[in-house]
């Protein structure tokens, strides 16, 4: 019998209060794409760590081709031939692609760097391992998300030593069709033989590219299925949360939508990355906005917050036009934004959940204008216990909550104040599934409540199973409006990507 | 396209303003551009390219964000302190200049140290920690010469100001083998290129196995080397040290760090913008002598200048995404 590329036997490894990992075990075999599934706090990142000699594991060993690691550092499990392409994609824009791949591994003459070898050799790693032709001289700052993500792969792998390669979340900034490109790229190293482990809260991922999946529940491994196939999504989820969950999303609840619209845009454009975009929100009702990364979604979102400018046609409030020259005007008017970026826009990290979920409504809670910390705890304690954040304590940083936590946070926030239009961008981009289920729950309550909610979504489930209607964004441009009642996934994915052949 | 030709635009905007201002000065100023002026402009140019050498290299080894990134603000002061301890040798003590030079590079290197030490272990930033050196830099200095000018008349000093090398002034041509060495060392060396990473993105060296923090440390040490390599240009030029030599230096080298940017394709500072950089600003300076305008404005116009290509810098970055 031929040895696992990597054997991780009985890997425990606890914190102050939390067995991150307990008798963890794992198995990839060579020429295999082997998918790790499980919720936040499952003990996917914890058992990485420990495999890149970050954490060290207080018991259980880790096997490469049959050889035990005796040590485990990162400079060890290097050597063993064990890469890492982070989520993040770590690449200095203003370096070039040669420059990017041979970062830290450059190779050297007696007249200095030999340049031209190095962008030769990078350009036929890309091209004949990775199937890609990218220029060795291209700037990173000019690439599209799926080449930078291509380079960073290469820079792990051009020194021909690797044989087990860890994807932590590849795919999160790529759309679908860089998505293909992606898995294209990573089949062509399947061929090559070379072992890997493939992290993603994307089930529909996992199941179209990995031949076999280990499940992660409570720092265990819960469930290993030997086959995969597109339609072993519903099994993965239910051995992640291990219990039948009904369905993802709420049932519709009795839904009274307004007739005038309360915020719309009339034949709008930002003067570069959508124009003539018309829509209406209506007090009551879920709106998606569909659309591959720069479709100009975003965009539309962000002019709706007042933080990109409009340059043609108008928008307007309750019928009355109204211009927003930042985001506190758009707040005192009672419209919101969950940014997608809510580590960097969403929350201040280093403040604890309380004081995030009061930054928003400080006026309420101050008397004489001053704080008052006993009102302000009051509240943040009623809306953690509200929103099921954990840990349950106001006092705790927002930097060490898990993603969903974070987004329940942000969320929290605006539930907080009298807001009436909730702009939601990728709401649960990063978000484990059971946190998710509850943040669904949340808008339906927003919505039932008499809201006004859009959703600005890559995730086309999402999309059909929270809005009312959907509009599909294409080069800038609203390319038709659909109802979500009866939708399938993948017609929406035929519109978002033109593969009907409509024109763009 | 529209919005990319604009970002292209306010890149460039900085060397348009230069260019432009030369082409302004060549009408209204009689024989400015002759070989005899040309010749000036890179003597004048001079103490302000190697300092800036230091200051491109700590701005590429901490990254161009001005507050959380690389600078150096102390490299004038350390060039004027090194001047300062060489004069005070060579003249006041008659010792040889070789003397003076070693122990200048000696209070140098220690100045780099403690700036090195400053940002990589109490990690304050760059821009507050060298800024406090540099006032205590001048302090020992104006100790060294009791504020008093030094002349200097060593012969070695006197023919880097007088001398020619093969038809070509000799400070010119010993810069240019200089700055030549600092182009290998930083663009065409294993070891300048992980410093350009980690000045690129720190996680990304970090990830990649750079040790980050020895680059950073030897940034500012190269600086205050650069410090000390201008001492000697320093001393040629004025035939000696007089305090406040450095008040000069100082705005010069940000002006042409900076500014050298725009010259770069990539849009960063790098040694060759620097050095062009610099040369600019001379030109620019002396063609403003040239056209007799009263000497009191330049600072205005100089000071304005900087504003301006830290403005259009900001407005670049902010539109390129």
């Amino acid at each position: 019998m031929t040895h696992a590329a990597l054997v991780m036997k009985d890997i425990s490894k606890a914190f102050p209060g939390i067995q991150a990992l307990d008798k963890a075990s794992l198995e990839v075999r060579p020429g295999e794409i082997h998918g790790m599934v499980g919720e936040n706090g499952a003990g996917k990142s914890s058992i990485i760590k420990v495999l890149a000699g970050i954490y060290r594991a207080e018991s259980g060993t880790i096997f490469v081709m049959g050889k035990p690691i005796e040590n485990i550092t990162p400079e060890a499990v290097h050597a063993f031939g064990i890469r890492f392409i982070h989520q993040e994609l770590h690449l200095v824009p203003h370096f070039t692609v040669t420059e990017s791949v041979f970062m830290g591994q450059e190779t050297s003459g007696p007249f200095g760097l030999r340049s031209r070898d190095m962008r030769r050799r990078a350009e036929s790693f890309l091209k004949e391992t990775l199937n890609a032709s990218i220029s060795g001289g291209a700037l990173i700052r000019d690439l599209g998300p799926a080449e930078r993500k291509l380079v960073q792969i290469a820079r792990a792998l051009i020194d021909g030593q690797a044989r087990i390669v860890v994807f932590d979340e590849p795919t999160a900034p790529l759309s679908s069709d860089e998505i293909a490109q992606l898995f294209q790229a990573i089949r062509a190293l399947k061929a090559r033989g070379i072992a890997m482990l493939y992290v993603s809260h994307y089930l529909k991922e996992i199941t179209e590219i990995c031949d076999r999946v280990t499940v992660f529940r409570n720092g265990r491994d819960v469930a290993r299925f030997e086959q995969i196939t597109p339609q072993s999504g519903g099994e993965l989820v239910s051995a992640m949360v291990g219990r039948e969950l009904g369905e993802l999303y709420p049932p519709r609840g009795e839904r009274t939508v307004s007739d005038a619209p309360v915020l719309a845009l009339r034949d709008a454009g930002d003067g570069a990355l959508f124009e003539g975009v018309s829509l209406e929100l209506r007090a009551g009702e879920i709106v998606g906005i569909a659309g591959l990364v720069g479709s100009g979604r975003s965009a539309v979102v962000d002019t709706l917050y007042g933080l990109r400018k409009l340059h043609a046609g108008g928008m307007e409030l309750d019928g009355k036009p109204v211009r927003f020259r930042s985001p506190a005007e758009a707040v005192a008017k009672g419209i919101v934004l969950v940014p997608r970026d809510r580590r960097n826009d969403g929350l201040v990290l280093s403040m604890s959940s309380a004081e995030n979920i009061n930054i928003a409504s400080l006026d309420e809670i101050a008397r004489f204008w001053l704080e008052s910390r006993k009102r302000a705890h009051i509240r943040a304690e009623r809306q953690i216990a509200d929103l099921d954040i954990r840990p349950v304590d106001p006092d705790v940083i927002a930097r060490n909550l898990s993603g969903g936590n974070q987004q329940k946070l942000v969320l929290g926030r605006w539930l907080a104040t009298d807001a009436r239009v909730f702009l939601l961008d990728e709401p649960t981009v990063g978000v484990d599934v059971g946190a998710r289920v509850e943040i669904y729950a949340l808008i339906e309550r927003l919505v039932e409540q008499g809201a006004a909610v859009l959703i600005s979504s890559s995730d086309p489930a999402e999309l059909i199973g929270t809005c009312d209607r959907i509009l599909v964004m294409m080069r800038g441009r609203i390319a038709c409006e659909v109802d979500a009642g009866g939708l399938a996934v993948d017609e929406l994915v035929a519109l978002t990507t033109g593969a009907n052949g409509e024109a763009a | 396209m529209r919005s990319l030709t604009l970002t292209r635009l306010v890149g460039i905007a900085p060397l348009l303003i230069f260019v432009a201002m030369l082409a302004y000065i060549g009408f209204n100023a009689p024989n400015f551009f002759t070989v005899t002026t040309a010749d000036l402009v890179l003597k004048q140019s001079i103490p302000v390219v190697v300092v800036s050498l230091g200051l491109a290299i700590v701005v590429m080894a901490g990254g161009d964000d001005i507050v959380a990134g690389g600078i150096d603000l102390s490299i004038p002061s350390t060039a004027a302190l090194a001047a300062s301890i060489t004069a005070l040798l060579v003249t006041n003590m008659n010792q040889p200049l070789i003397v003076g030079l070693l122990a200048a590079l000696a209070a140098a290197l220690a100045i780099g140290l403690v700036n090195a030490l400053l940002v990589t272990r109490i990690n304050m930033t760059p821009l507050l920690a060298t800024l406090a050196s540099s006032v205590a830099i001048v302090g020992i200095a104006s100790v060294v010469t009791s504020s008093r000018r030094i002349n200097v008349t060593d012969p070695a000093i006197v023919f880097i100001r007088d001398g020619c090398i093969l038809g070509i002034s000799a400070d010119v041509v010993l810069v240019a083998i200089l700055v030549f060495v600092a182009f290998h060392l930083i663009h065409r060396t294993r070891w300048g290129m992980n410093m350009q990473a980690v000045g690129g993105s720190r996680d990304a060296a970090e990830i990649s196995g750079i040790p980050v923090k020895r680059f950073l440390f030897s940034s500012f040490v190269l600086a205050a080397l650069a410090g000390w390599l201008a001492a000697p240009f320093v001393l040629a030029r004025g035939s000696g040290v007089s305090p406040g030599v450095e008040e000069n230096l100082l705005i010069e080298m940000v002006l042409a760090t900076f500014l050298g940017a725009a010259f770069s394709p990539r849009r960063v500072v790098t040694l060759w913008g620097a050095v062009l950089g610099a040369i600019l600003v001379a030109a620019v300076s002396i063609g403003f002598k040239s056209m007799g305008v009263n000497v009191f404005w330049t600072g205005l116009i100089k000071g304005s200048l900087i504003l301006i290509v830290v403005a259009l810098a900001a407005v670049s970055s902010r539109t390129r995404t």
